[in-house]
């Protein structure tokens, strides 16, 4: 066989930063992997935040002669749950986090192609996050609209925190949108134009491909959020009447009049729908990854994945008014958005088949990122079920408003894209810390979250059924709606909700314990494919790369090659280098 | 190469592979900060038309009462045209690496702008001064408010600009750089340009 000239790099060399100071290395970092972190870090911190406000929701919802927090905090408490959960832990934790440190790595690229620009959107994230949290501590406290943040009621007397907080929440809001313009500038620029030398679009891995499309997804969604809070801001500060309509408030004629409260809900929906894939995509690309691994086989149907993806992210901007079923709008309208929220279903129902059929036959490591990823599609299918019985107008209706809607959006985007989460956090800490996480600690992490998960919301979608209303602080004398079994539900609810944030103490305790005490991780610990693991040192310092940028010469998918001595062939390493197996002539052809 | 035909690859075809092998990395050959402006515009863009799809559809609403058009918003249309143009002239002169007159063209674009904003600031006051405050109709609201928006854009492009002026007086000759900066002022400034007029004519219209 003729030994192939390795092409030389064509890829100009770009200039790199280089820090000058202690300050511009460790803390106003323009290195994308230390972004990541910091992004990583804040919004697990904010996050946190909002775990501890949902327990103390879950004991008022159990124990509620307790009376731990008043009315108005749990109003609160439940609109920063939801608020902070959404946008500031998983849009920041994908896009932030994960994109910065795996972008640059998986496409072959130093850095960021603006990385001042990735500092400052750092920065602006964590002014945003600071501004929501000091709302905390204003008069009036937070605000307690629903993370909705549906007009009127959201800015007017009587709702907590219609003071003050709602006004830190909108800005805080529109901080964080800029932020991310900014960082999404970088992501899709990167992935369109920093690729190294062979790196063609479509050999890149599915992690990124989820990522570049859910980032294209967020800035065409977030200005729908930003129209939405400025217009409402304008309502409240200027008193004019976007989306105010004539009211009456204690008897006295309020100056607003004529604005249209729908006029929000289709903007925030516009927004709030495609934010569901926003967070889904770079999971579902995370998880095709991690699947196929951990079951050391190319991923079934890559072609139709990164279709999937894009058609999801296409069709993600025509359904957002199955949301706003029960606001009085058009029936034909109402059928329009059904129609296209079960046709969604298809390219999703896609994916979650060629994940299982990836696995079958695999040659599956039970891994912790592999029991996350099947703890993920178990996860996902079930939320994505009960969507289709909410995606259709008479089925939502009676539902509408209850736990049931409750179950439904935290399995398929809380639990669901959190699995994937913690899975790659499992599989890429060797990447990032250079040591393995602890296993039995890890394994105790899956297993408590996953089947708690399940305790905590299976039996949720069995209270909406039977009518009990999400976001009441207490149900009061309604036994006909609220039976007492329905009461000690919501007490075994609780309590596996408790074990379930215990166990998260636990993972926060072995990332950090692992960093310090974890076993050294070997060079490519899950003998991946992917360019982030053929860096010269692990963790990669600035730069990534070597003296040379990797030249790519596969696609990210070639496990158990047949005639391959490994069963994996990163993707940096042509034909002409392969181990081959015994008995081959060639990759995929048997000795005569 | 069209996205479909990108998208119907078959990566790890060995056919394929040696195609990709010879694939440079990059997408499009325009330079970054291009590319970057053009991702920015599209954003913005998308931001000025869900603020006009909220526009009209309130204006459908029968308490919709109709703008009082200041004449004097004929004349800051003239203004901006005029500064857009003068951005024009820039492109032009950098290209020609005629610097001096170049620095001309992006002063006279830069006060033209601050004049257009000035303008817009008087048709403010001119409004008020009638009694059409910002809670008095939506109509008003949205006017006040597209029209802060607009202003804020020209203020962060004359950031922009005030580099690019900067980097005028500090530039070695023979600077590609520079010209590509003048000209994405122009494109930014011709950008914003269309989204006064479409606005404008959306205040026309009511």
């Amino acid at each position: 066989m003729s030994e192939s000239i390795i092409p030389e790099s064509e890829l100009e060399e770009v200039e790199l930063y280089h820090p000058k100071s202690w300050w511009t290395e460790k803390v106003f970092s323009q290195d994308a992997k230390l972004i990541a972190i910091q992004y990583g870090l804040t919004a697990f911190a904010i996050g946190f935040v909002a775990l501890v406000l949902s327990w103390f929701m879950r004991i008022q919802i159990a124990f509620p002669e307790m009376a731990i927090i008043s009315e108005g905090t749990y109003y609160q408490f439940i609109t920063m749950h939801g608020m902070i959960m959404v946008v500031y832990l998983l849009t920041a934790l994908f896009l932030g986090a994960f994109g910065n440190y795996m972008i640059p790595l998986m496409v072959g690229a130093r850095d960021m192609v603006f990385p001042y620009l990735n500092m400052i959107s750092y920065w602006t994230y964590l002014i945003a996050v600071l501004v929501l949290f000091v709302s905390f501590f204003t008069p009036g406290g937070p605000t307690g609209a629903g993370w909705t943040l549906y007009p009127p009621q959201a800015i007017l007397g009587g709702t907590p925190g219609q003071e003050t907080g709602i006004i830190l929440m909108l800005v805080s809001l529109c901080i964080f949108i800029v932020g991310f313009t900014m960082g999404g500038l970088n992501y899709v620029i990167t992935i369109l134009q920093a690729r190294t030398r062979g790196m063609t679009l479509m050999r890149m891995p599915l992690t990124i491909w989820g990522i570049f499309t859910a980032t294209v997804l967020a800035l065409f969604a977030f200005p729908a959020l930003f129209v939405s809070a400025v217009m409402m801001l304008f309502d409240k500060l200027l008193m004019t009447s976007f989306f105010m309509p004539a009211l009456v408030e204690f008897g006295e004629n309020l100056t607003y009049g004529g604005g249209s409260p729908i006029l929000f809900q289709h903007l925030f929906w516009f927004f709030g729908h495609p934010e569901v894939y926003i967070v889904a995509l770079p999971a579902f690309g995370i998880v095709s990854d991690l699947i196929s691994i951990h079951a050391r086989k190319n991923i079934f149907g890559f072609r139709m994945m990164v279709w999937a993806i894009v058609g999801i992210g296409a069709l993600s901007f025509i359904v957002w008014a199955h949301h706003m079923y029960v606001s009085g709008m058009n029936p034909y309208f109402g059928f329009f958005f059904a129609t296209t929220t079960l046709i969604i279903a298809v390219p999703t129902a896609l994916k979650v088949y060629n994940w299982i059929l990836t696995l079958w036959k695999g040659n599956i490591h039970l891994t912790i990122p592999m029991l996350f990823c099947l703890g993920f599609i178990v996860t996902f299918l079930n939320g994505g079920l009960t969507g289709l019985f909410l995606g259709n107008v008479i089925v939502d209706v009676p539902l509408s408003d209850t736990y049931f809607v409750v179950a439904h959006f935290h399995m398929v985007m809380g639990i669901a894209p959190v699995l994937v989460i913690l899975g790659a956090i499992y599989h890429w800490y060797p990447l990032i810390t250079g040591k393995m996480m602890h296993d039995g600690m890890g394994r105790f992490h899956f297993w408590v979250t996953f089947v708690g998960s399940y305790l905590i919301y299976f039996p949720m979608h069995y209270l909406g059924f039977i009518g009990v209303p999400r976001r009441y602080y207490e149900m009061g004398q309604t036994e006909a709606l609220y039976t007492s079994s329905a009461a000690d539900l919501n007490v075994f609810i609780t309590i596996a909700a408790l074990a379930v944030g215990f166990a998260q103490l636990v993972f926060v305790f072995n990332v950090f314990w692992s960093a310090k005490n974890g076993e050294v991780a070997e060079k490519n610990p899950w003998k991946a494919t992917s360019l982030e693991w053929r860096t010269p040192e692990q963790p990669p310092i600035h730069g990534n790369f070597g003296k040379e940028l990797p030249v790519v010469y596969r696609w990210a998918y070639d496990y158990s090659v047949p005639g391959a001595e490994d069963d994996f062939i990163p993707q940096d390493v042509p034909n002409e280098k392969v181990t081959l197996a015994e008995g081959y002539s060639e990759l995929g052809v048997e000795k005569t | 190469m069209s996205i479909l035909s990108i998208l119907s690859q078959k990566p790890w075809t060995s056919d394929q592979a040696k195609i990709d092998d010879k694939h440079s990395g990059k997408s499009s050959s325009m330079p970054l900060p291009r590319i970057g402006l053009y991702v920015l515009m599209t954003v913005i863009g998308v931001l000025f038309t869900l603020f006009s799809v909220a526009y009209i559809g309130r204006m459908a609403y029968g308490d919709w009462r109709i703008l009082p058009e200041p004449p004097l918003l004929w004349f800051n249309s003239l203004i901006i045209i005029m500064s857009s143009f003068a951005f024009h002239k820039a492109t032009i002169s950098s290209k020609e690496n005629n610097h001096k007159r170049t620095r001309e063209y992006l002063f006279l674009a830069g006060a033209l702008t601050l004049g257009f904003i000035t303008g817009q600031l008087f048709v403010w006051r001119e409004l008020v001064s009638f009694g059409y405050f910002v809670s008095t109709n939506p109509s008003y609201a949205f006017f006040y408010l597209l029209t802060a928006l607009h202003i804020l854009h020209l203020l962060g492009g004359l950031i922009a600009w005030l580099l690019v002026i900067f980097k005028s007086f500090t530039l070695e000759d023979e600077s590609s750089n520079f010209s590509l900066n003048v000209n994405l002022c122009a494109i930014y400034w011709h950008f914003l340009l269309v989204v006064w007029l479409v606005l404008f004519a959306m205040l026309l219209l009511t």
